[in-house]
């Protein structure tokens, strides 16, 4: 078993522009002059010197030799594995300035040349290290222009005390799910990273559903949507995060234009279960406007486990106009908050007291409910507001 | 730990050993214990040949037993060679002969396959039955230590996995298929001992995928090629464990003597896309339907190197929670799952070039 090392990238260094040559000389060129340290240690006149500069190398020996020795205090166990030092530099990075002609033609006609170029070129529009649920703000970055476009001009979001949202600390926003396809989440992302005070960052809970289809499944997850499951929400939670939570759940997006605004079952109270184990206050969010962006008329569900979708929608558009007729149409969005309702109170153990949890899903619902119906009654056209 | 003459606790640095002298002070006091002899099997693998070489150096161990079918690469004083087959009907009563005449008193068994393969009744026998084998014989001789190597693939992917698995999750991996089925097997038989025999502490290590500059496994394999197929429209998160850190767990939980199943997983996750472009690789994107044909074809007439229900790790999420080795195990990962790739990937450059020869782990 042999190390292996990398191999440096043939670059003309200087070894006087890495060690500790005075600043003011001029990068020396190789044979000319004797190295700096070189002559500073066989110089006679200052022993004085030379014994600081000693005692300096020494202890930086020893600085670096105690650093390593931390790092590897857990793994430090003698493994005959080769060890490198992690390689901080990003390997798609080509050598900088080849030195020849030659040099540059022979790296051109390589095909790892290309490879390696091919590589930057991906991870310009990604950051290289995703957070440990996914999310990757560089990419997200590249989608917002998108996204506030449908905030700003296209749904014309007006968003209600947004204030209400606690400034830091976990909290779970319970909202109506809406739309065949779900852009309230996203939506409320925004909504709450442009409006609230603190400009926080909140992450949804995704259905399962989404994770089975190509494209959506990645997309969203890299946007900040997160798989709606306990292990998930409390992981999120317990770093004091604000995560958005549509209890309604794949029958929420599969309600009937009659049925809009009306919600659905919340599932078996798991939020409030969630808020109770990990002391966590809630704050009901009512979306107004979400509910008519895809109109749907009917839901078709047999032969639909083939495909794997819970239903097949069909809107006064879709199928009839093929893919271009899941476009939603532009309604004019409302997103109410409520007030915050504190779950101090119940010890953990009272998560397991199914009427307690009951109780609570029912309070939360009807809040959400009660703002609906006021946000509903309180507009005149579902196209301006 | 690393090449020679790095970090072994030698006179000339009096700083040093004093952290050293922390880090094994947590462990078993040496006055009590002894000098420890413990036996390996699947010697002559990666974790085997590199286990026995870290364990040649700790001076807590005073004798090593390699079992394997072959000659063990790193072996040095301390280690005495048994050649033993595991696939042998025979191979349990042998066992028990070298566990009680070396007085063994901690066992680490890794004869299990990296990789899947074709012959998949010898590596049913060499699995399943093989740890059947080691396990009685463990049971026979009192060992107070068992500890299994095993894969956090176990838990299989699934799109209704969440992002972190803990230990308590139900193993997942479809059963059909013999290289995860074998392995599972293998976990719940050694969950046996630890019932069967309550003096015997049985410490289960799932590990993420390994990667690092020399080890060779289905994941490296796949890294290895110049255009790496993806599944269409997929793109799950995955996370690795560095060969270092792979080799100090199970050093690490031969010493300390603690019960239970335990993720080893280096921190952080990445993207596979990013993985592959941090990799200099081509993602080919194959529409999933498509892929599965093909791959059971290929499979079938032995011209690809997987079966086709190792697709789903290429769709779905399959990541495991470290958090309790941390807490129980006292393990802390020295590389994250981007160092652990970069350092295989700068190694898997030099053979790209053919500057560094393939080595036969």
């Amino acid at each position: 078993m042999t190390t292996p090392r990398k191999k440096k990238p043939r670059k003309p260094r200087s070894p006087g522009a890495t060690s500790v040559a005075p600043p003011s000389q001029p990068a020396p060129v190789e044979g000319q002059q004797p190295s700096a340290p070189m002559d500073l240690t066989d110089r006679p006149s200052d022993p004085d010197v030379v014994a600081r500069i000693r005692e300096l190398e020494a202890r930086l020996d020893r600085m670096i030799g105690e650093h390593a020795r931390e790092r590897e205090s857990t793994a430090d166990l003698g493994a005959e594995a080769p060890r490198q030092p992690p390689q901080r530099e990003l390997p798609s990075r080509p050598p900088e300035a080849p030195p020849g002609v030659l040099d540059t033609a022979r790296e051109l006609l390589s095909t790892d040349f290309y490879l390696r170029k091919w590589g930057r070129m991906g991870l310009r529009s990604r950051s290289e290290e995703v957070d440990e649920f996914g999310y990757d703000p560089v990419y997200e970055q590249k989608v917002l222009p998108f996204l506030d476009f449908l905030y700003e001009k296209y749904f014309r979001v007006e968003v209600h005390d947004v204030a209400r949202v606690p400034g830091e600390g976990r909290c779970l926003l319970v909202a109506n799910h809406s739309g065949t396809l779900p852009l309230d989440g996203a939506m409320l992302r925004r909504a709450v990273r442009r409006e609230h005070p603190q400009r926080r960052e909140v992450r949804w809970l995704a259905e399962d559903g989404i994770f089975h289809f190509p494209f959506l499944g990645s997309f969203t997850n890299r946007m900040g949507a997160v798989r709606a499951c306990q292990e998930n929400a409390e992981r999120l939670l317990e770093q004091d995060a604000l995560v958005a939570v549509f209890p309604e759940g794949v029958k929420g997006i599969g309600k009937l234009y009659r049925e809009r605004y009306q919600l659905q079952r919340f599932g078996r109270g798991g939020f409030i279960k969630l808020g109770l184990r990990t002391h966590t206050p809630v704050v009901p969010v009512a979306i107004v406007g979400g509910e008519e962006t895809n109109p749907m008329l009917s839901r078709v569900e047999y032969l639909t486990r083939a495909l794997g979708i819970p239903y097949f929608p069909v809107t006064p558009t879709f199928p009839l106009l093929g893919p271009l007729g899941l476009l939603p149409a532009p309604t004019k969005w409302k997103i109410f908050f409520g007030e915050p309702i504190d779950l101090e109170g119940y010890g953990p153990e009272s998560a397991d007291d199914e009427l307690l949890v009951g109780r609570l899903t029912e309070l939360v619902r009807g809040e959400i409910q009660q703002m609906l119906d006021r946000g509903v009654a309180g507009r005149r056209s579902v196209w301006f507001g | 730990m690393s090449g020679p003459g790095s970090s072994r606790p030698s006179g000339s640095n009096p700083g040093s050993t004093g952290l050293l002298e922390g880090a094994g002070g947590g462990l078993t006091p040496r006055a009590t214990a002894g000098r420890r002899s413990v036996a390996v099997t699947g010697a002559t693998g990666f974790l085997g040949s590199n286990l026995i070489g870290s364990l040649e150096e700790d001076d807590r161990i005073g004798r090593i037993v390699a079992i394997d079918s072959g000659p063990v690469p790193t072996a040095g004083k301390k280690t005495h060679c048994y050649e033993i087959d595991l696939t042998q009907p025979r191979a349990e009563a042998r066992v028990a002969e070298v566990l009680a005449a070396e007085r063994v008193d901690a066992i680490a068994h890794l004869a299990f396959l990296a990789e899947p393969t074709h012959a998949t009744a010898w590596a049913h026998e060499l699995e399943s039955v093989g740890t059947m084998h080691v396990t009685v014989a463990a049971q026979q001789t009192q060992v107070r230590k068992f500890v299994l190597w095993s894969q956090t693939w176990l838990y299989g992917a699934h799109p209704s996995n969440p992002n972190f698995l803990t230990e308590k999750h139900p193993l997942r991996a479809p059963k059909s298929e013999p290289f995860f089925a074998d392995k599972i097997e293998a976990e719940e038989q050694a969950r046996r001992l630890g019932q069967r025999s309550p003096g015997t502490v049985v410490t289960i290590l799932r590990m993420a995928p390994i990667l690092g500059p020399t080890v060779h496994n289905a994941f490296t394999r796949h890294l290895s090629r110049k255009i790496v197929p993806t599944m269409m429209g997929f793109d799950p998160l995955v996370q690795f464990l560095h060969e270092v850190d792979a080799i100090a767990a199970l050093h690490l939980a031969l010493l300390r003597d603690v019960q239970g199943t335990f993720n080893i997983v280096g921190d952080g996750v990445l993207p596979l896309s990013t993985v592959i472009k941090l990799a200099g690789r081509i993602a080919l994107p194959v529409p999933h339907p498509l892929a599965r044909t093909v791959t059971a074809l290929g499979w079938v007439a032995q011209l690809v190197q997987a079966p086709p229900t190792f697709l789903k790790y290429l769709r779905f999420l399959c990541v495991a929670d470290g958090q309790k080795a941390r807490e129980a195990l006292g393990f802390t990962p020295a590389f994250t799952s981007r160092e652990a790739l970069l350092d295989f990937v700068s190694a898997q450059r030099l053979r790209d070039v053919k500057l560094l020869a393939e080595t036969a782990a």
